[in-house]
């Protein structure tokens, strides 16, 4: 029991949290904003997917950065792809979505064995690079907490760093600026926003973008960064653990942050746990962030519908 | 010179129907100028097509003497055209400054200047006489206020020329004198007000000239204070018309359905009928009045078997119909003619044959062993389409290719094919020509004189009070006031309760409860 203590309230495994719940966070961001403006992307998993491989094929080439830039593209594009069927010849998104998860479930796995010459597993024998470690450890010169500071902070990914400012970011574009009230707006009563003179169509198609870019940075971590390398379905349901987590976060930026970041505490338990308890089957402990998931929705609805009968009291 | 002109303006929708042939419409400076037409005359597609949502197929348009073609509203917003639809575009979670700047939003950088909005939308609020609070949601505004939001947001796109769809529809007749206010003094600050409507009475009050379109063509150009009610009314269907109902003396002594505290709650917890008991009698039809959403609706849908009800006792002929599924409802007499005849009454992908016996497919003259008899249903609609003249090429036409009109003949038609012993009715004629109102009218009531009780919910209170026995007002589910129908009842009377401004004693509703 001590050994879990001690495992849970040490500095690694905050570092562990952060590195499993940021490519959760940006798939998250970016469910958030494509169902807020009323297209829901069910392709998260897919564009992850795709955005995962295309970064490691390009990282072999390229740096690091090239390779995370192409997998935020890949991710815009296929969003761009989406809001073409959806919009431009009137397709379900949620068919046109299970699509780009199809084709990204079995097109990864034809694309990496092309790269790498017939390997339709991993990307084992491709060089492929990961994306750097912010170091921050001359905080440690800071007398007293230094070195405290040093342990949690030094050492996530370049991208943790940016989906926390991406948090920050969505929030005022959604909250502060006009096109975030378009879009908000677009979501709730497209109605609304068409009398004014507002373009839905193009409104929710850039968010289909948006959100495809932020699937494919989530991807780019995940196997640039969590993994190094791709492995054939190495998102393992993250894009859809993602589609809840927006739910769960009440649609806002701060409670999809804090959705992710559940979500990824219990995806690290899941990494450290089977050196803690390796009496218990791997694949058991690898099923809790599921559950959680399924867990969490469940509880979140039944609460939210006390809240709505609560008010009917009232 | 005119401000606005449409000339010989024709439409042709994809699938052939010709909605405008040869409209002509000119519109003077600071004028409140009607449009007036039954359903189906073609008055929304030319206010369509004055705020470029629809491209005509012919003629032009000419503003302020030059020549312009809208290629979408953003275009004739710029052009300084702005339109209230009758269905608001309001985001309802929303504040009211939001919605009224939305899509012109004042910026500083790039950030949505908040206060610049709420001042300017403030101004605008007092400078018109609008007057409505910018900050709350518009959820929870009521719909009075929310047309002032619907006309603040065309003012503040500096809208000169406001089309007004069907304003008066959704509004209790206090509020219409209200918003009257409002466009006499958006006129006297010189702005221009296009007016469609089919309530005459409202439209000879406010508009000083009003255009008259019948079946997708102009019929004429009227000066209000030259014209009458009957006349305008004749020129709109090309005939007189006198909508009027007589009902014969019935027997009212037997009491065929009784609701005793009633209370429904709907999805999101609200409490919408609250406590209700009526009564209603063989032959007699009694009115529910009040402004839509005040629980009418749901107190049909609770009988019907249509909602399930939080608390309360349902009979129908002395039995307990509480649990029934809707149809054991039927199978005892009941009828229902809903609200919405497009999701609720019809299939409309759906012949007009098999619309006709959706609600009898237990019968066994239409269904023998699990297997549909054709000749029986085809025959069955071949004869109920020429009782009640419905205008359709044969029983084998889909519904969703009829008129509004003829589409709610079916649903008269199915309901009324046997004689319910309780019938209940929700906007029996909205969005329905005259002539088909006229012949739903004496439908119901030709139900009541052979026996039925009717039970009748309606937005438009001439219906009520030309077929009601007795009616009854709700405000915020609960009963409020009653009476007798009798000559000397007026709209105001009964919108001054539908306002909820005054409520009756027990002791005031007694004679008109039974």
């Amino acid at each position: 029991m001590m050994d879990i203590f001690l495992t849970v309230f040490s500095a690694t495994f905050f570092v562990t949290i952060i590195r499993t719940t940021t490519p959760l966070l940006l798939a998250t961001l970016g469910g958030l904003v494509a169902d807020l403006s009323g297209a829901l992307n069910v392709a998260l998993e897919g564009m992850m997917l795709i955005g995962c491989l295309t970064a490691v094929i390009v990282s072999v080439y390229a740096p690091w950065y090239v390779a995370v830039l192409a997998g935020l593209g890949v991710g815009g594009l296929l969003g761009a792809m989406m809001a073409f069927f959806a919009y431009r010849l009137k397709a379900d998104i949620i068919l046109v979505g299970f699509a780009v998860n199809i084709l990204a479930a079995g097109g990864t796995v034809f694309a990496l064995a092309l790269a790498t010459g017939g390997d339709k597993g991993t990307s084992i024998n491709l060089q492929s690079q990961a994306i750097p470690a912010v170091d921050l450890s001359f905080l440690s010169a800071i007398p007293g907490i230094g070195p405290i500071l040093t342990a949690f902070l030094s050492g996530h990914s370049v991208l943790s760093w940016l989906a926390a400012f991406l948090v920050f970011a969505v929030w005022y574009f959604l909250f502060r600026t006009p096109w975030g009230l378009w879009l908000r707006g677009v979501g709730e009563y497209p109605g609304a926003p068409e009398a004014a003179g507002i373009p839905v169509a193009k409104v929710r198609t850039w968010s289909l973008v948006v959100s495809g870019a932020l699937a494919g940075l989530g991807g780019a971590q995940l196997a640039m960064f969590n993994y190094v390398g791709f492995t054939r379905d190495m998102t393992a349901g993250r894009g859809f653990i993602a589609l809840g987590a927006v739910l769960l976060g009440a649609r806002h930026p701060v409670g999809a942050l804090l959705a992710a970041l559940l979500f990824g505490t219990f995806e690290a338990f899941a990494v450290v746990l089977p050196g803690l308890f390796n009496w218990m089957p791997a694949e058991l402990i690898r099923m809790i962030p599921f559950v959680v998931t399924i867990a969490a929705l469940v509880l979140f609805s039944i609460r939210a519908q006390r809240a709505l009968a609560m008010r009917g009291v009232k | 010179m005119a401000l606005l002109e449409a000339i010989g303006i024709g439409k042709t929708y994809p699938g052939g129907v010709v909605a405008n042939d040869g409209v002509n419409l000119v519109i003077e400076p600071g004028e409140v100028h009607a449009v007036v037409g039954e359903n189906g005359a073609g008055k929304s597609t030319l206010m369509k097509i004055l705020f470029g949502i629809e491209q005509p197929n012919a003629g032009r348009l000419v503003l302020d003497g030059k020549d312009v073609s809208f290629a979408g509203p953003r275009a004739a917003i710029d052009a300084g055209i702005g339109m209230v639809f009758q269905h608001f575009s309001l985001v309802p979670s929303f504040a009211v400054y939001e919605n009224v700047v939305m899509g012109s939003e004042p910026r500083q950088g790039i950030r949505f200047d908040r206060k610049r909005a709420i001042a300017e939308v403030q101004a605008l609020s007092d400078k018109f006489r609008l007057k409505v609070d910018p900050l709350p949601p518009v959820s929870s505004l009521p719909v009075g206020q929310q047309q002032r939001v619907e006309i603040l947001k065309a003012l503040y796109r500096n809208a000169r020329i406001l089309i007004l769809d069907e304003p008066t529809a959704v509004l209790a007749p206090q509020e219409v004198q209200e918003l009257f206010v409002a466009i006499r003094s958006l006129v006297a600050q010189g702005k221009t007000v296009i007016f469609i409507a089919h309530k005459l009475p409202e439209v000879l009050e406010i508009s000083d000239r009003i255009t008259v379109m019948r079946q997708g063509k102009t019929v004429g150009q009227v000066k209000s204070s030259e014209v009458t009610e009957k006349s305008l009314a004749a020129l709109m269907v090309g005939r007189e018309v006198t909508l009027r109902v007589d009902r014969k003396p019935t027997d009212q002594s037997k009491r065929v359905a009784e609701v005793r505290g009633l209370r429904v709650v709907n999805a999101r917890g609200t409490e919408v009928v609250a406590g209700l008991d009526l009564n209603v009698h063989a032959g007699e039809i009694v009115g529910l009045v009040g402004v839509e959403g005040n629980g009418q609706a749901e107190t049909l849908e609770a009988i019907a078997g249509l909602k399930p009800i939080a608390a309360g006792d349902i009979t129908l002929s002395g039995e307990a119909i509480n649990g029934l599924p809707v149809l054991d409802r039927r199978g005892r007499g009941l009828a229902s003619i809903p609200e919405d005849r497009i999701s609720e009454g019809l299939a409309t992908g759906a012949t007009v044959a098999e619309n006709l016996v959706s609600t009898k497919l237990t019968d066994r003259r239409f269904v023998r062993s699990g297997l549909l008899d054709l000749k029986a249903i085809r025959d069955n609609a071949t004869k109920l389409i020429a009782e009640h003249s419905i205008r359709v090429g044969g029983p084998g036409y889909t519904v969703g290719t009829l008129s509004g009109g003829n589409m709610q003949k079916v649903v008269v038609a199915r309901e009324l094919s046997e004689q319910p012993k309780l019938l209940l009715v929700n906007q029996p004629t909205r969005g329905v020509d005259l002539g088909a109102t006229q012949f739903i009218w004496r439908t119901i009531t030709d139900a009541r004189d052979k026996g039925a009780a009717v039970l009748l919910s309606s937005a438009d209170l001439s219906e009520l009070l030309a077929l009601s026995d007795r009616l009854l007002v709700l405000y915020r589910g609960r009963l409020v006031a009653a009476f007798l129908n009798t000559p000397d009842l007026t709209p105001e009377t009964l919108g001054t309760y539908m306002l909820g401004l005054s409520t009756q004693t027990a002791e005031d509703m007694k004679p008109a409860l039974r």
